[in-house]
């Protein structure tokens, strides 16, 4: 469970992680569109070049997207596969026997590769320097429109919370269950299928019945402490726009006008 | 020895900034038919203890011998089930381990993973679910429709019902009522005394471990701090005092008399026992 | 008037059997109950009928005057507060400072001043350098200051412990009774605990002993000891001194005193005086 970085908050302090959540959710809409536009290199190489400054000031290393990105390999080899059969436009890049692969299947699958990998920056970028709860704050805070058609932002925003708030405690009750499992001779890797299947059920059943019991009981410690869903509540964390937030909205919507640009005149 | 550590460390998230050495260099013989207590504060590295004990964690260093099996770092092992079968664990709060449809079913569970042929494991799921106390008109219903203190006992029944040769249990009585809580250990007495069963008794219960377990293990910080009679433990304040081990108030009491120039043997180890000895040396 | 009124109260979860059976109590203000009971016997049950999370169906529940019903629930609920058994389970905010805000968002208070209040209350529970933890670097016994420290900060007149030391360790049982101890001192806050513990039972002003939903025996702690035998037939722990004055009992030795530094004196006494 360790090995799992993509969305992973890393709690430092850096000019990134101390600008307003709801900034960089706006700024995440604005770069994912500013990535999707283009269609040149230089285009891209620009955005690039944005996006490892902003990596840059946030302390994340470059071992971080990489590892992120690994998962995604094979699939991508796969499409290189796909468009090399499929696509016979441009010109003949180079044959393998009597097969010819073309320009455009090639440069394609990197265009697909180039706009994954900066995908998979921008999104780091907002999960690695964002704390969960504020991140729930800013998307209460998006969501605040849909409550004139009765969309219960506040409810969404305390059960996102919640479920942060209790992926560490689950994560340990796995573990906990499957341990117990395996000292009653469950094996959890080899086996029929119908051992899997046993083996499965020994684990999920029980951790609902868990997290039932932990849902129960959070509902009554949350009533018994005064809260009623839907009523008025004051917030602890106020959120604040400063200059530094504005600067970066109109630094990623200056990106985005940029890459709308380069459809045109690059 | 039925179970021999030697020199066995472990280490979590090795490889990383933030490692830390949960059991450092242990070296331990656990005694063949003795009930041995494993105490010490949380976080002083019982519990990965004893999930090395069902090869649940392996070693970093050193090499455990468990048995006929011997688990050494570094070294692939094969023989996890018959190992698992051999050494029963009892987890903290273990009566959220049951998914079972029904009670027999979810004590017949372990047994039938073992091996066991289907009437054979359901015999002995019978056999192990009188011996907790749950009565036969219960088989039938659901694990997950009893009280707590009942699934405690269907969860450690289907420990039993694998006829382990060894018992680790983690907390047996955590969270239950003080009544509850003598029933099972005597469950564990009687188990030991009657069929000579090997028990590890990890637990914060310094009373209970001075009234039932001959032996102690005093873990901290994972090293061993001491490994001995209990009595003998409990009897020396400096120790209690340098282990941070709260005195139970029947050794604060036998210490006293003893104190005083009363005669109390070692093995007086219940208020009972205690009150014969001194009865005796006092004239009405 | 006592601050809370209990009157014939009967509860059922299935309509078989009554978890609470004709209970009546009253508790003076600025008391420390404790109620015990082994499991099943309804003392939580009775908690949480006291608090308004289970409906009162016969019966009456007045607190402060006012009878604890659908419509008077919002005004009881900010006049008390309760510890769970689970440390986990009430542990709401991702972060200590979040969790103790919890109740203070709910209660409406105004944003700028819940820094002050939240420092205040986690330095009364000896937490103010733990902030900013999570639940999963905190102890069981800290998570259990943590909740103590949301609940006195919405300032409640009751505060009802349910078993809450019952999962601790020895050390974090020992934090807690002691927190309850310290609280006990206020005489604007009331007690109510439901507890195992024998030695927290002697630290309270006052003992209602359940049994099958009814109550068994009610009086001071020291009273409801007095008699070993009663505790007994119900499968319930008496504390250590009266196990040991009856253990002399047998052998017609009759122990006196109320500890046991009295009662080894009293047996170097019987050794020497004949």
């Amino acid at each position: 469970m360790n090995n799992l970085v993509f969305g992973k908050y890393i709690p430092i302090d850096s000019l990134i992680h101390r600008l307003d959540p709801r900034a960089k959710l706006i700024g995440l809409f604005l770069m994912i569109a500013a990535v999707f536009i283009p269609k040149s290199w230089i285009a891209f190489l620009v955005i690039g070049v944005m996006i490892a400054i902003a990596l840059l000031l946030a302390k994340i290393g470059i071992k971080m997207i990489v590892q992120s990105f690994k998962p995604m390999i094979v699939m991508l080899l796969f499409l290189m596969l796909i468009n090399s059969l499929s696509i016979k436009t441009g010109y003949v890049l180079f044959s393998i026997g009597t097969f010819d692969v073309y320009s455009d299947a090639i440069f394609n699958t990197l265009f697909v590769i180039v706009r994954l990998l900066l995908m998979i920056s921008i999104t780091t970028l907002l999960t690695a320097t964002t704390n969960p709860l504020d991140l729930t704050l800013g998307i209460e805070w998006m969501l605040k429109p849909l409550q004139v058609v009765h969309f219960p932002a506040h409810e969404v925003a305390m059960m996102v919370s919640i479920a942060l708030r209790f992926i560490p405690t689950i994560i340990e009750e796995t573990m906990r269950i499957m341990n117990a499992q395996k000292s009653r001779g469950v094996d959890f890797e080899n086996g029929k299928l119908s051992e899997k299947i046993s083996a499965i059920l020994s684990l999920i059943v029980p951790l609902f019945s868990v997290a039932f019991e932990r849902a129960y009981e959070l509902a009554d410690a949350m009533e018994a402490r005064g809260y009623v869903p839907g009523a008025q509540r004051t917030r602890y964390h106020v959120l604040k726009f400063n200059f530094l937030d504005y600067l970066f909205i109109f630094i990623c919507l200056l990106v985005m006008v940029f890459s709308i640009l380069s459809r045109f005149y690059l | 020895m039925p179970i021999s550590f030697k020199s066995l460390s472990y280490i979590y998230n090795k490889d990383m900034p933030y490692a830390h050495k949960a059991l450092d260099n242990i070296n331990l013989d656990i005694k063949e038919g003795v009930i041995t207590a494993i105490i010490g504060e949380t976080g002083s590295g019982k519990s990965t203890l004893v999930e090395h004990l069902n090869a649940l964690l392996l070693p970093d260093e050193g090499s455990l011998q468990i048995l006929d099996y011997e688990i050494v770092a570094g070294v692939k092992q094969k023989f996890l089930k018959p190992l698992r079968k051999d050494v029963g664990l009892v987890f903290q709060f273990s009566e959220y381990q049951l998914f079972e449809e029904t009670i027999i079913k979810d004590v017949a569970f372990g047994p039938l993973n073992f091996g066991f042929a289907p009437e054979e494991a359901i015999k002995r799921a019978a056999e192990a679910l009188k011996l907790v106390g749950i009565d036969q008109s219960l088989f039938e219903v659901s694990p997950l429709e009893i009280s707590g203190g009942q699934k405690r006992r269907v969860a450690i029944a289907g420990i039993i019902a694998c006829d382990p040769k060894i018992i680790v249990l983690d907390e047996p009585t955590a969270g239950l009522d003080p009544q509850g809580a003598k029933e099972i250990i005597s469950l564990f007495v009687n188990l030991n005394r009657k069929l000579n069963k090997t028990i590890i008794i990890v637990s914060h219960d310094n009373e209970m471990v001075y009234n039932y377990c001959e032996e102690t293990v005093v873990l901290s910080h994972g090293k061993i701090m001491y490994h001995g009679k209990t009595t003998d433990l409990f009897a020396d304040k400096e120790k209690l005092k340098e282990f941070n081990l709260l005195e139970p108030q029947i050794v604060e009491l036998k210490n006293m008399l003893i104190e005083k120039g009363f005669k109390i043997s070692s093995e007086a180890r219940t208020i009972e026992m205690i009150a014969k000895e001194v009865a005796g040396q006092v004239k009405r | 008037m006592s601050l809370i009124e209990v009157k014939d109260v009967t509860f059922s979860y299935n309509g078989t059997r009554n978890a609470v059976d004709g209970v009546s109590f009253d508790i003076e203000k600025g008391s420390y109950v404790t109620i015990i009971g082994h499991n099943g016997s309804g003392k939580s049950t009775m908690a949480k009928l006291i608090a308004g999370l289970l409906p009162i169906k016969k019966g009456k529940i007045v607190i402060d005057g006012d009878e604890v019903n659908e419509e008077n629930i919002a005004m009881i609920r900010n006049k008390l507060g309760i510890v769970f058994q689970n440390p986990d389970n009430q542990f709401i905010g991702s972060t200590v400072k979040d969790d103790i805000a919890f109740g203070l968002e709910n209660k409406m208070v105004e944003s700028e001043k819940m820094p002050a209040i939240i420092e205040e209350y986690a330095n009364k529970v000896g937490l103010s350098a733990f902030l900013n933890y999570e639940p999963q670097n905190l102890s069981g016994g800290q998570k259990q200051r943590v909740a103590i420290a949301g609940i006195l900060a919405m300032h409640p007149s009751i505060l009802i412990f349910d078993e809450a030391t019952s999962m601790l360790d020895p050390k974090g049982k020992k934090e807690i009774k002691q927190l309850m101890y310290e609280l006990s001192g206020d005489d604007e806050i009331t007690i109510i605990s439901i507890t195992h513990d024998i030695e927290e039972v002697l630290q309270s002003d006052d003992c209602i002993v359940l049994n099958k939903g009814k109550i068994f025996m009610h009086g001071k702690p020291e009273a409801v000891f007095k008699e070993p035998e009663k505790l007994r037939e119900i499968d319930l722990d008496i504390p250590f001194v009266e196990q040991t004055r009856e253990a002399f009992g047998k052998y017609k030795i009759r122990l006196k005193s109320d500890d046991l530094k009295g009662m080894v004196d009293e047996l170097c006494r019987y050794r020497s005086n004949h």
